[in-house]
Formats: structure tokens, C-alpha cells, sequence
């Protein structure tokens, strides 16, 4: 009796040790996330993915870029959500697909100030061979820029919440001021207590 | 069959149904730069091979970038939701922009066909794959 006693003690020490054991693993970072219904990665990748499709096959977009690459600005994407959600990283996705297709080019306003400041040094610090530093008025100007906005509509019952995004982006033409391009994302998320978390 | 060999088959049965929940198959439609279909849904799922149907593709052009269109039927009487993402590759088959595109949840309703599209990440792109899980 007292061997089976010990027996059953060991036993279920080796399953709770093993049930307490902390596990880490390496996930697909494109896989579909259905943590909660806020903003995350899928919502972040498909928008990406769609505003970049919706560029590249407009058509006047297609003839525009057939034999240059225009320079393009980012703007910033207002969050009108309830969220906190990081837009930066949304047109950072977008900004790199446009890039690595070939048929755009950016400058990088978020990088001016590093660029003044290597520019300031290398006319000013008296380090670098006049003849080999980057001349001062010289850069290339933005001919469009791209900004936009996004929404949310959260309704919610006692048993479930439904969330609603929608993402719209603008390409505007900054000699003109005409919107060559929109595009819009909209997104439905709804989320209910599983019978089991009742 | 003793009381042992029911309880062993009960398990297994338990098993292969807990593991039901997490099918993960991947079905492949390739198509070529001419346009030819050369692979159809191929899957051990059974939801997969039972319900949809690569009804058809497309193949188009925006400047010199491809651009494809795939119907997906679903043929069953009930909803179907999985997840689709498309995959580029180039002339010599190399995987073009690996991991650029994410799987994306579809809902598709009951004897409905739904097209996805897509427009290549750059123009090395000349053949396509559809990749469906659930």
C-alpha cells in the first residue's frame, strides 16, 4: 500500500513538472493571428499587401511609372482608431514593397536631420577633402506624397465584439495638388466567448 | 477483442480527432508564365480536397509587373473559412520576395466563388503558386 502511495506521488509530480515547464517556439510571422480582436500583424500585413497591389496595377500609376521612378514622400497615417497602433510601421511595410518593386523611389524625411548633420560635417569639420564631400543643394525633391487614415467602428453585446477597420491612403501630386491615387483597406474582426469560457 | 484493444482503439480514435483540429495542409496551384496550369489542389486535408476548387486563373499584366487572378468554389452547403497566400517566383524558379506576402483568412459562403488577386512584388516574377490551408 505504501509503495502505492509513492508511486501515485511520483506520477504526479513527473505530469505537473512537466505541465510547468516553460516552452518557447519560433512561429511563421506571416501566419493569421487570431489572438484578440485588436490590431496585429495580419491586419498590418494585408493592408500592406493590398495598398501596394492596389499602386502597382492602377493603370495611370502603370503608365506613370513605365519609364522612370517617381520620388515619393511619406506622410504620416492619422490613427482615427480608439487604439494604439503604430502607422509608422503600416507605411514603413508599404514604403519598402513600393521600393523593392522598381517602380518608385522615396526620400526619407525621417532621416533629414542625420543627413543635415553629415552634410554640416563634412563642409564645416575641416576633416574632409573639399573635393570629396556631397555638395550642399543637390538633393531631389518629392514629386508625390503619400498619406492617409484609419478608422474603427467597435460595436459590442454582452457576448460579442465586433470591430471594424478601415484604412484609406492618398498619393497627391504636390505640383498640382491632384490625387492621382486612393486606395482602402477595410477590415472585420468579430470575437465571442467560446462555450467553454463561459 | 479484449476490454485492452477497445480502450487502445478508443484512444487512438480520441487522438486522431484531437489532432482533426489542427490540419495544416497546403494545396498548390502552379501556373506558368504562358498561362498553362500545370498543378491542380493537391491534400491530405479533407476539408481542402472535399470543398474547394481552384475554379480558375488569370494572368495579366500591369506595366511589366504580373498580375494573376485566382476563383476559388466552395462546393460545400456550408461556409467555408481558411487562409490563402500567394507565393512569386522567377524564371529559374527561385522564390521571388521569401516570406513578402502573409496567409490571409477568406470566408467563403455556401456554392459561392470568391477571386483573389495579387500583383508580383517586381518584375522577375514570371510564375505563381497559390498556397490554401485551414
Amino acid at each position: 500500500m505504501k509503495k502505492l502511495k509513492l508511486l501515485a506521488v511520483l506520477c504526479l509530480s513527473v505530469l505537473v513538472s512537466a505541465c510547468a515547464g516553460n516552452k518557447v517556439s519560433y512561429g511563421d510571422a506571416t501566419a493569421v493571428e487570431t489572438t484578440t480582436t485588436g490590431f496585429g500583424s495580419t491586419d498590418l500585413q494585408s493592408i500592406a499587401a493590398k495598398m501596394v497591389d492596389d499602386v502597382l496595377a492602377f493603370p495611370p500609376i502603370v503608365q506613370m511609372t513605365a519609364q522612370r521612378r517617381p520620388v515619393v514622400f511619406v506622410d504620416r497615417i492619422k490613427n482615427k482608431t480608439t487604439e494604439h497602433i503604430d502607422t509608422e510601421s503600416i507605411t514603413d511595410s508599404i514604403q519598402t514593397k513600393l521600393l523593392q518593386s522598381g517602380k518608385f523611389r522615396f526620400v526619407d524625411m525621417t532621416a533629414v536631420k542625420q543627413i543635415q548633420e553629415q552634410l554640416n560635417f563634412q563642409s564645416d569639420s575641416g576633416l574632409v577633402d573639399p573635393s570629396k564631400a556631397v555638395a550642399f543643394g543637390k538633393q531631389t525633391g518629392a514629386e508625390f506624397m503619400l498619406y492617409g487614415n484609419m478608422s474603427s467602428i467597435v460595436k459590442r453585446n454582452s457576448d460579442t465584439k465586433d470591430v471594424y477597420y478601415k484604412f484609406t491612403m492618398k498619393m497627391v501630386n504636390l505640383e498640382t495638388g491632384i490625387m492621382e491615387w486612393a486606395g482602402e483597406k477595410e477590415i472585420r474582426k468579430t470575437g465571442s466567448k467560446s462555450f467553454l469560457a463561459l | 477483442m479484449t476490454k485492452a484493444h477497445i480502450l487502445k482503439a478508443a484512444l487512438l480514435g480520441a487522438v486522431l480527432a484531437a489532432s482533426g483540429c489542427a490540419v495544416n495542409e497546403t494545396a498548390t496551384v502552379t501556373t506558368n508564365s504562358a498561362g498553362e496550369q500545370s498543378g491542380v489542389i493537391v491534400s491530405n486535408s479533407g476539408f481542402l480536397s472535399a470543398n474547394l476548387r481552384i475554379a480558375d486563373t488569370k494572368i495579366g499584366k500591369a506595366g511589366d509587373l504580373m498580375r494573376v487572378q485566382a476563383t476559388i468554389e466552395n462546393k460545400s452547403r456550408n461556409d467555408a473559412s481558411f487562409q490563402y497566400k500567394f507565393k512569386w517566383l522567377d524564371r529559374d524558379g527561385f522564390e521571388v520576395s521569401v516570406g513578402g506576402r502573409p496567409w490571409q483568412p477568406l470566408t467563403i459562403t455556401a456554392y459561392e466563388s470568391k477571386a483573389v488577386q495579387a500583383v508580383a512584388p517586381n518584375a522577375s516574377a514570371t510564375t505563381f503558386q497559390i498556397l490554401v490551408q485551414d
